[in-house]
């Protein structure tokens, strides 16, 4: 029997916040890309036809998908392990894994510049074997792949370790009491099951890394931006509000079609389970 | 146990490769932070308490640190009151649409910040709420909904329906029910919702760089200004910092799950 | 007096009809069981009771009063639920004063009842503790102390007993019966279990498919079944399908064997009818006059401990006898043997 706060009312201040304090900003970002400085399509014509924009957009799929797919060869072993470990070895994993999560991004790439830097470690390992002149890293495209995959890898393993640990062990048992091989239980049995997973993962990877900011910025080479940095370039170098916004509707619709096919294959709604 | 489709040698070592990876960049924080080095030097050469001494002596770090915590928390307050009922809605109750509602309140988190970044950096100027506490508590906020959300939502299906029941029909209205036994049980839920919304924000980047001016910086703001210009390695010291209290915010929130009753 | 009185009420949720044009009425004092099998309706009729699910038409009266639109916490009902629904954060005496707590009772009176709920189910030096800290018996008998401190007009009981082992189940219906005693309230009990059905209650009321198929005293209830479902759901049963002969109380079988029943059968337009046998009824032996009779071919004795199990075969149909253990030496398996019984204990039910 319903009784009690109706449920308008109870949805009422979330929807209210969001409408105001995201609904809104987003709106007006729309109507900057069609009217600054004058109402009309001019700077959707200019960035959707100019080769330097277009070249930004490709190295953004590019980047992302190869961050999409180091993610998924790192963490598809890590997190398969992990389900095959029970007890302290796997807790320990997982905990590792979700270590991450509580640390920022931003203390993550600070390492990283650490790390990758001219006076780090891989520098003086590279001297040490002897390798004159030791490769730069910092500030090149590797730099920041290599970053934006570590970020993002623990996404891609918890999501891929929740549909692992949850395949039967006694589905690979009847398998290999039916003859099959590690390589063919793996290939028939869990490699199926877990094929939902993989889709999931990589399309959250996917989508966190094309809007990615803050690491490539640090990290990446100034000629080698991404589509972020070029919005912001436009807005804190030229001043050109008209433009970021509309590179920003173009970005925020790719995401929304990726959203929309995460929706379709997995349910954005699942994400609450 | 030893399961019969135990992981074979390969698969194990790869796979504590992958989590040397992932752990590497943590372990190299920390002895960092005690380098006696002015620059990004690893290995340090000489250790000592320096930069700490240093972070917890000047304005141009403890302000934006004070500025991240009065942010963080007041935004993870502001959601626990926005976002708590419409979780109730949502996980609780039927209605017409309620998949879309659930969508619509999970897309902040998954729209890209610069874009959000820029939105109120234009909105935001012209409402004169850059740069002020106002603009990114609304900001943070927005982007803490979904992460309430998530949070509450498994603690809420999983709450055994039959208590309220219960509750209701020992004589209880729904208001004692809530008050007596819903949200009593929902406690640790909540403690663990209003965390999260707290690090969301304390770690958010993007948007404060647009929004935030040099009286309400935020510490991430402060940070990346030290990592792109400067060099400061002080930065480390932050770093090691928030590492440290990820590990012990991470320790209290496995405390609290285990805590929470079935 | 009639304290609780359902009429004509049903449910329906969505496409599905759970509950039929229930008609009800229960005396002060009495303890009735709800006996059906899942998804027969019993739990949504005990759901509408208590308040949670509203019936879609029909009426509910308790003590004199339209309850059907009266939320639950107004109801003034006591209930335990399946699984006991004890508040994990409370300890058991808070569990126990909650009632009272948002009735706004007085600290001492809450102390005393308490106190005195306590001790009706002996839980006395359990007070402090929390429900995870007890047994699955303790924390049944705190959900019934919780129940029962306010003095609810009316006790629901939802399975609470279906999470409990054999053993400890066996004692709970003696505690329950001992309080029910002791307390007088009136009760009604759901359950999916016939024998607790028959130890516990003043009367039975049999669900099926949404609808009460009878209601009556247990034993009534076994000796005497409404319909075919009654009968099977409730004790072993043999049913004799055939056709009326020539009296009225005469049933003829496929194979022409004519047999009697206690009463005018009951056959449906085709002349089909029905009989059933307990098998307790049954015995073995050369039947007595008056007396009517099957041979039956033996497919497996089973001792039960205190009596045989005799399974057997006659035209095609399986037959149950519960013989006294002295009659092994008269059936074994592969053997025929003669089964007989008094008309009297031939009970026409409707045939199928």
């Amino acid at each position: 029997m319903r009784r009690g706060v109706p449920t308008w009312l109870l949805l009422l201040p979330a929807v209210a916040y969001l409408l105001l304090v995201f609904g809104v900003p987003l709106g007006n970002t729309f109507w900057m890309s069609i009217s600054e400085p004058t109402l009309g399509l001019q700077n959707f014509a200019s960035i959707l036809t100019d080769p330097l924009y277009a070249r930004v957009y490709l190295r953004t799929v590019l980047v992302a998908a190869t961050v999409t797919l180091l993610c998924l060869g790192l963490g598809y072993p890590l997190a398969h392990y992990m389900a095959r470990r029970s007890g302290v070895v796997a807790a320990l994993l997982l905990g590792a894994c979700g270590l991450c999560f509580w640390i920022s991004y931003l203390v993550r790439t600070y390492a990283w510049t650490v790390i990758l830097g001219n006076r780090g470690p891989v520098t003086a390992l590279a001297r040490w074997l002897g390798v004159e002149p030791p490769p730069v890293l910092l500030f090149t495209t590797t730099a920041s792949l290599i970053a934006m995959t570590h970020i993002l890898l623990p996404y891609m393993v918890l999501t891929l370790y929740v549909v692992l640990a949850r395949i039967d062990a006694n589905l690979i048992r009847a398998a290999h009491g039916m003859g099959a091989s590690h390589w063919q239980s793996f290939s028939r049995v869990v490699l199926p099951l877990s094929l939902p997973a993989v889709v999931s993962g990589c399309l959250l990877v996917f989508i966190f890394c094309v809007g990615f900011y803050v690491t490539p910025t640090l990290l990446g080479s100034p000629r080698d931006m991404m589509i972020s940095s070029l919005i912001a370039n436009e807005i804190e170098t030229l001043l050109d509000f008209g433009s970021a916004s509309a590179l920003a509707m173009v970005l925020l619709a790719a995401v929304l079609v990726l959203l929309t096919v995460y929706d379709r294959l997995v349910g954005i709604d699942r994400i609450l389970r | 146990m030893r399961r019969p489709e135990a992981p074979s040698l390969a698969n194990a070592l790869f796979a504590w490769c992958v989590v040397g990876f992932i752990l590497a960049p943590l372990a190299i924080i920390v002895p960092m932070s005690f380098s006696a080095s002015t620059s990004f030097e690893f290995p340090p050469v000489h250790y000592w308490l320096g930069h700490y001494r240093t972070y917890f002596s000047s304005e141009g770090w403890l302000l934006p640190t004070l500025n991240s915590f009065v942010i963080g928390i007041a935004s993870s307050v502001l959601t626990l009151l926005v976002a708590p009922p419409a979780a109730f809605a949502v996980n609780r109750r039927e209605f017409a649409g309620r998949r879309a509602l659930q969508v619509m309140l999970l897309t902040p988190m998954l729209v890209p910040s610069i874009i959000m970044a820029i939105s109120y950096y234009s909105v935001f100027g012209q409402l004169g709420l850059n740069q002020t506490y106002a603009g990114i508590i609304l900001a943070h906020g927005c982007v803490s909904i979904p992460v309430v959300l998530i949070a509450l939502s498994a603690s809420l299906r999983n709450l055994d329906r039959n208590l309220e029941r219960a509750a209701a029909i020992c004589g209880a209205t729904s208001a004692q029910a809530l008050r007596l036994v819903t949200l009593p049980l929902l406690r640790p839920a909540f403690i663990l919702a209003g965390f999260f919304a707290f690090i969301h924000s304390f770690d958010e980047a993007t948007i404060s760089l647009f929004i935030s001016g040099r009286e309400v910086s935020t510490l991430p703001k402060r940070m990346f200004a030290s990592i792109h210009l400067e060099a400061d390695p002080v930065v480390a010291v932050v770093s090691a910092l928030m590492i440290y209290a990820a590990i012990l915010a991470m320790a209290i929130a496995t405390f609290l799950r285990q805590r929470r009753p079935a | 007096m009639t304290h609780l009185h359902l009429r004509q009420v049903s449910k329906r949720f969505g496409a599905v009809q759970a509950v039929i044009d229930a008609t009800l009425e229960v005396q002060a004092g009495e303890f009735v069981s709800l006996l059906g099998p899942s998804g027969s309706g019993k739990t949504t009729t005990l759901m509408m009771i208590a308040g949670f699910e509203e019936p879609s038409t029909g009426s509910i009266e308790l003590a004199g009063r339209q309850v059907h639109h009266v939320p639950p916490n107004r109801r003034d009902i006591g209930m335990v639920f399946q699984n006991y629904a004890l508040f994990p954060h409370l300890s058991i005496a808070a569990n126990i004063a909650f009632p009272l707590k948002v009735r706004g009772r007085s600290r001492a009176e809450t102390e005393a009842a308490v106190q005195g709920a306590l001790a009706l189910v002996g839980l006395q030096e359990m007070a402090a503790r929390r429900p995870a800290q007890l047994s699955g018996g303790q924390q049944q008998r705190v959900a019934l102390a919780r129940a029962l401190v306010y003095q609810p007009k009316l006790l629901l009981l939802d399975e609470p007993l279906s999470a409990l082992d054999k053993n400890l189940r066996e004692q709970m219906q003696i505690e329950l019966r001992r309080i029910h005693r002791q307390v007088g309230i009136t009760t009604l009990y759901v359950t999916h279990d016939q024998s607790e059905a028959m130890t516990l209650s003043d009367r039975i009321v049999v669900f099926n498919r949404g609808r009460i198929e009878q209601v009556g005293a247990p034993l009534e209830v076994y000796a005497r079944p409404a319909s075919r479902f009654a009968a099977s759901f409730i004790g072993d049963s043999n049913i004799l399908d055939g056709v009326v002969g020539t009296a009225a109380n005469q049933l003829r079988l496929p194979d022409g064997t004519l047999l009697h029943a206690a009463r005018p059968l009951l056959p449906n337009p085709g002349g089909g009818a029905s009989l059933l046998v307990r098998p307790e009824d049954m015995h073995l032996g050369p039947p007595p006059s008056g007396a009517d009779a099957l041979t039956l071919q033996v497919l497996s004795v089973l001792n039960m401990g205190p009596h045989l199990l005799l399974i057997g075969q006659h035209g095609g149909r399986e037959l149950r006898i519960r013989a006294p253990v002295s009659a092994t030496a008269l059936a074994s398996e592969g053997s025929t043997v003669t089964a007989w019984w008094l008309p009297e204990k031939a009970w026409p039910i409707p045939p199928p």
